[in-house]
């Protein structure tokens, strides 16, 4: 590495904001590149399975536009990993056709590079007969059953399939699921930097500012030097401090030591965290280090059917105290009904125990009032609306013994009173897979602008 | 002599839950002042057995428990009960599975 390498990373989640003040005083540092993560499995099984995007195209655009337009004016690279949400092909082309019309319309010429990061299915299948298939935390073995089931499958790729887009020249580059940390850490390691310091550097600019206080989707500057990195938020109304950096490194990950990422380990048993001036921080310790077969993470959803789903309120207590009772019965009415179809019936009870259900010690701490959200999934949307409307119906009219109020049991907020919620996925594939190489998966595309 | 008691969210600074990947939430407890953290490191008060009591589940639904001393934080993770976004499940981001280690009960200083 001939001199530090300043990474601008303008937000958490492309899509979700900035603010254009911060992105204006981050430019002014002089980063040498802009690289931002778009996507992640936190939003859900919904994004990789049906292919539709995290974030509207509105807002897409609009930050793309200013990314972009930053990026020309310095002359300087802007990455995007996990594009569109999930990083699936479907995502890739969505992300690359805005990027298309932002350059048509702001009369921007530039080198686009694009990377798909979907796995065919017999990739996998192959992979699973030669045995370079493992289980990550699903807790089961990877079955041929599950990748004939998949709807979707990407895997996570590191660093150097970005790397091989910068060598030919990509100013910005749209790359499919993507290592956050990766995404970030490519451009440092191109121009060589240490590996482990980038990736430890990646890991707490992925987020933007949520290392920074008071945290936001905003922007966050890392740069890396020889033997340690600094960070700093763009916004001089935010500031990085020891307490934020450290506790950022611990955030939505399991381990707090040990970093493990497409083919390589990032140990963290050493680092350091000292305070720079008021507003950044200066890290050290991190040690990187490439692993022996070189694994990358698969990410696959199946289908399950479809969702209908209807919500309504509870205030009668006497209706409050048999809510159970009543839940159960007009289930096994509804599987009845319906036979032989089969139905996913559940009830999620507000004021009760929706939110932390077999985890909740407050369960007997009923509220006065529940909030009823009647959940069901079937082979096909029409089953699906046909069951929820049954159900809300029969629980609308329902007696019991005690009842007071003989003319209706919920509270609906809504006419109609179901909403058809579409087609539903789960993940399925949660498994390492041994690739050939850093970038055999990963196929680069260039197009000249 | 019984040691007065005080709610682990009297001490600690962050105590929040998040996924860590589909299939686990990872609960963080971070204290601002290292003092603070060392005393309830030290106390034995937060423990992969008081955890599992206060949310209702078995020590081997913990997959792992750690000190760390360079964040001042303790760091437990819990495999799902369900995987996140499964049908039934209630909370995609796992952000509001935090609350049991509100009221843990640690040493007054």
């Amino acid at each position: 590495m001939k001199q530090p390498i300043t990474v601008l990373t303008p937000t958490g989640t492309l899509g979700y904001g900035f603010g254009a003040d911060a992105l204006e005083r981050g430019m002014s540092l002089h980063p040498h590149v802009i690289a931002v993560d778009a996507g992640s499995t936190d939003p859900g099984p919904h994004y990789l399975g049906s292919g539709e995007p995290l974030v509207s195209r509105l807002s897409m655009k609009r930050e793309l536009t200013q990314l972009i337009e930053a990026g020309r004016a310095a002359n300087i690279p802007v990455i995007v990993g996990s594009a569109g949400g999930s990083g699936s092909r479907a995502h890739v082309d969505w992300t690359v056709a805005i990027v298309r019309e932002i350059a048509r319309e702001r009369g921007l010429h530039f080198r686009l590079a694009w990377i798909y990061a979907d796995i065919p299915h017999d990739r996998v299948r192959a992979a699973i007969r030669a045995g370079d298939v493992n289980d990550f935390e699903a807790g089961y073995e990877l079955a041929l059953k599950d990748v004939d089931e998949a709807a979707t499958i990407v895997a996570q790729m590191g660093h150097e399939p970005i790397c091989a887009a910068l060598d030919q020249g990509a100013d910005v580059i749209i790359a499919g699921r993507a290592c956050d940390d990766s995404t970030i850490a490519a451009f440092p390691i191109w121009q060589g930097a240490d590996l482990g310091l980038a990736m430890h550097m990646g890991k707490i600019l992925e987020c933007g500012a949520f290392s920074a206080e008071p945290f936001a989707m905003d922007v966050m500057l890392g740069t890396v030097h020889a033997d340690h990195f600094v960070l700093e938020p763009g916004s001089l109304k935010r500031r990085a401090s020891v307490k934020s950096v450290a506790a950022h490194s611990l955030y939505e990950r399991e381990q707090p030591y040990v970093h493990a990422g497409p083919g390589h380990e990032v140990d963290l048993g050493d680092c350091t965290f000292t305070a720079v001036g008021e507003r950044q921080v200066r890290v050290e310790g991190a040690r990187g280090r490439m692993t022996g077969d070189y694994f990358v993470k698969l990410e696959g959803v199946r289908k399950i059917g479809y969702r209908s789903i209807s919500i309504a309120g509870v205030r009668c207590p006497t209706m409050i105290a048999r809510l159970d009772e009543i839940l159960d019965e007009a289930k096994r009415n509804a599987h009845r009904y319906f036979e032989p179809a089969k139905l996913q019936i559940g009830f999620h009870v507000y004021g009760r125990d929706a939110v932390m259900q077999r985890l909740e010690p407050s369960r007997d701490q009923v509220a006065h009032e529940l909030g009823l959200n009647i959940d069901v999934v079937a082979a096909d949307a029409e089953m699906a609306h046909a069951a929820c409307h049954q159900l809300s119906g029969a629980l609308l009219h329902w007696h019991y013994p005690g009842q007071f109020n003989t003319s209706g049991n919920l509270a609906f907020p809504y006419s109609p009173s179901e909403v058809d919620a579409g087609p539903v996925y789960e993940f399925s594939i949660y498994h390492l897979m041994k690739a050939d190489s850093p970038t055999e998966l990963f196929p680069g595309h260039l197009e000249n602008l | 002599m019984t040691q007065r008691t005080v709610p682990l969210s009297s001490v600690a600074d962050i105590i929040r839950s998040k996924n860590a990947g589909p299939f686990r939430i990872t609960l963080d407890v971070l204290f601002s002042d290292p003092a603070r953290y060392r005393r309830v490191r030290d106390s034995g008060a937060v423990t992969r057995e008081t955890v599992a009591r206060a949310y209702g589940i078995t020590q081997q639904e913990i997959t792992s428990f750690f000190e760390v001393d360079m964040a001042n934080a303790i760091k437990i993770t819990l495999r799902r009960p369900r995987t996140q976004g499964a049908f039934g499940e209630g909370d995609v981001y796992g952000c509001q599975q935090h609350v049991p280690l509100l009221g843990i009960a640690v040493p007054e200083a």
